[in-house]
């Protein structure tokens, strides 16, 4: 039951990203292209985040000299 | 930044009952941050399909130039052709849609689906019956095919028949076009009247009999393009003044008299300033009296189009001259269409008898277009005898009223349910705003499948952040089928997220009391 509820509302999310980019307007292979590169993109941001995040918060740190 | 409305308020010296604020609300930021995103995403994937279609991996449906015509200068690759091909292309079945039944409060569609994303329709046979047409100008209910009130109609297209061969100088003057001009000089007050067969012919081949080079028209921003095609056929110069704004009016018409005309300084041989009694894209109506005041303070001559205001607005339905009170012969030239009000088609132009004469015989559209057909001639003069009450009918009063009290509630009822509405309360044209490209598109489809025939404009004819559904009321929609839209409304509203109105508007229980609104923010 949650879990339909659940996929409901993703699917009402999915609609209203569909509305407000315009996908909505576009054939559904050219959806999937511009999924896909955003998915990329952000997933590339995502992964850049986790591999440098210790070493940028280390240099804030030793920035402020809380550490040494 | 906080919500911005814009107010205009009313009049000088007119009683203010029936004047009431007129609001374009603003969107918030973040709708038109979206919108632009929305179009942006759609023109960058318009610019891949197009490189596909120049190297050859898609075909081509559209018009494209030869082989050998490839080295010449470019024919579709301007921004119009790219937005028809891209953009309107993908989404053209909320235009266009065949009808097959009379365009009355409800209407029956022709059911059609493509199969390749609308290049092609292929009817499936099926017809939507009983949709509710919310956007015919149907504004009094006189499309309609009741024998009884028809019978005047069959009788005269027996007597004539159907076409008249001619044009009204040479030997298509019927006994009918005459009384009809008569009856519409009296119900507009004015000395005489001209009709002709087509609306928008009626404005682009008359002003350019009025006007010619050496005249300055001053016309409003959002002017109908029958008046910019009259105005631009015409040869004079022409300044555009913002929409309904008077200051802006005031300044071009003082530097106008001032300086005269751009290189020799002569004084302009005629000023016109043109305007329209309801604007169809706005739901805004034109303030008539203080452009009354500016065009005797400074010499200039008046031309107003009542196509939509016409039957719609007044007391009697005499349009925006009875809605301010004000006296028919202070409008030099008082144009109108029967497209609307009156469930026929064609338009007239009325005024003093001089200019009327001068009409008759220096107007592109008397002297070379075709009179108007016989039936459709009796039809306007039973919608007009019908409006101005003869025989002690009340019919005509009815449906006035009838229009004035729909435009009221469905007004309201919008309002409170949180859409942005542009317009005056008085008019019975509704934009709803939309915005985003999507939106606009999912509310025509979405409202279809709930059978309700919407009209939805988009870039060319609104400005590109503005898209908008517009809904014409009709005094022969019933209580019930408003609400049956408004519920309809309510629910797409909501499953679109469509209601980006920030002004609270509480309305009074008995909706027929004209109480101020609160507008907080």
């Amino acid at each position: 039951m949650a879990l339909s509820d659940f996929w409901k509302q993703l699917s009402w999310f999915y609609y209203q990203y569909i509305l407000v980019t315009a996908l909505y307007m576009l054939e559904p292979w050219e959806r999937m292209v511009f999924n896909s590169l955003l998915v990329s993109v952000a997933g590339m941001a995502v992964y850049t985040g986790y591999v440098f995040m210790p070493q940028h918060i280390m240099a804030i740190l030793h920035y402020f000299e809380v550490v040494q | 930044m906080g919500s911005f409305i814009k107010k205009n308020g009313p009049g000088t010296g007119v009683a203010s009952r029936q004047h009431r604020q007129e609001s374009f609300e603003q969107a918030p930021m973040y709708v038109a941050v979206m919108t632009y995103l929305g179009f942006g995403i759609v023109t960058l994937f318009g610019y891949f399909r197009d490189f596909l279609r120049a190297v050859g991996i898609e075909k081509c449906h559209l018009a494209q130039e030869r082989e050998e015509q490839k080295d010449f200068v470019p024919l579709y690759q301007d921004f119009e052709n790219f937005y028809t091909r891209n953009l309107y292309m993908r989404v053209r079945d909320n235009w266009n849609r065949p009808v097959c039944s009379l365009p009355g409060p409800v209407f029956d569609l022709m059911e059609r689906v493509s199969d390749d994303y609308n290049w092609t329709f292929r009817l499936t046979g099926k017809t939507i019956h009983n949709a509710i047409n919310m956007g015919s100008y149907n504004y009094l209910g006189f499309a309609e095919n009741n024998t009884d009130f028809l019978k005047t109609v069959a009788d005269k297209l027996c007597q004539y028949g159907v076409g008249v061969c001619s044009t009204r100088q040479e030997i298509g003057n019927l006994g009918i076009h005459e009384e009809l001009e008569q009856l519409v000089a009296s119900f507009l007050r004015v000395e005489s009247s001209m009709i002709f067969g087509m609306g928008f012919a009626t404005n682009s081949m008359n002003i350019p009999a009025l006007v010619g080079k050496g005249c300055l028209i001053l016309s409003d921003e959002v002017n109908h393009t029958s008046l910019i095609l009259g105005a631009r056929l015409s040869g004079a110069t022409i300044r555009v003044f913002k929409h309904n704004n008077m200051h802006s009016l005031e300044k071009m018409l003082s530097e106008a008299v001032c300086s005269g005309q751009p290189r020799t300084h002569r004084p302009w041989k005629k000023i016109l300033i043109m305007v329209e009694g309801i604007y169809s894209m706005e739901g805004s109506v034109v303030r008539l009296p203080e452009i009354i005041a500016l065009k005797k303070k400074y010499k200039a001559y008046l031309y107003l189009d009542e196509a939509h205001s016409i039957g719609a607005v007044g007391q009697t339905g005499r349009g925006v001259t009875e809605l301010f009170n004000v006296n028919p012969a202070d409008v030099d030239v008082m144009m109108g269409t029967f497209t609307k009000s009156f469930g026929a088609a064609g338009g007239y132009i009325a005024g003093k008898k001089e200019l009327v004469d001068y009409l008759r015989s220096h107007s592109h559209s008397a002297v070379y277009a075709s009179a108007m057909s016989p039936p459709v001639t009796e039809q306007i003069i039973r919608a007009m005898k019908c409006i101005m009450g003869n025989n002690g009918s009340t019919e005509g009063i009815r449906r006035i009223r009838q229009l004035a009290e729909n435009t009221r509630y469905f007004r309201a009822r919008l309002k409170e349910m949180g859409f942005i509405i542009y317009g005056n309360d008085d008019s019975p044209v509704v934009p709803i705003l939309l915005y985003m490209p999507g939106k606009v598109v999912a509310f025509a489809r979405e409202m279809l499948e709930r059978k309700i025939g919407v009209v939805v404009v988009g870039f060319p004819a609104t400005p590109i952040s503005e898209a908008r559904a517009r809904f014409c009321l009709s005094a022969a929609h019933t209580r019930a089928m408003l609400n049956q839209v408004l519920h309809h409304l309510n629910e797409v509203g909501d499953g679109l997220c469509l209601k980006f109105s920030r002004l609270k508007y509480s309305s009074c229980p008995d909706l027929h009391e004209e109480t101020d609104s609160e507008l907080g923010s």
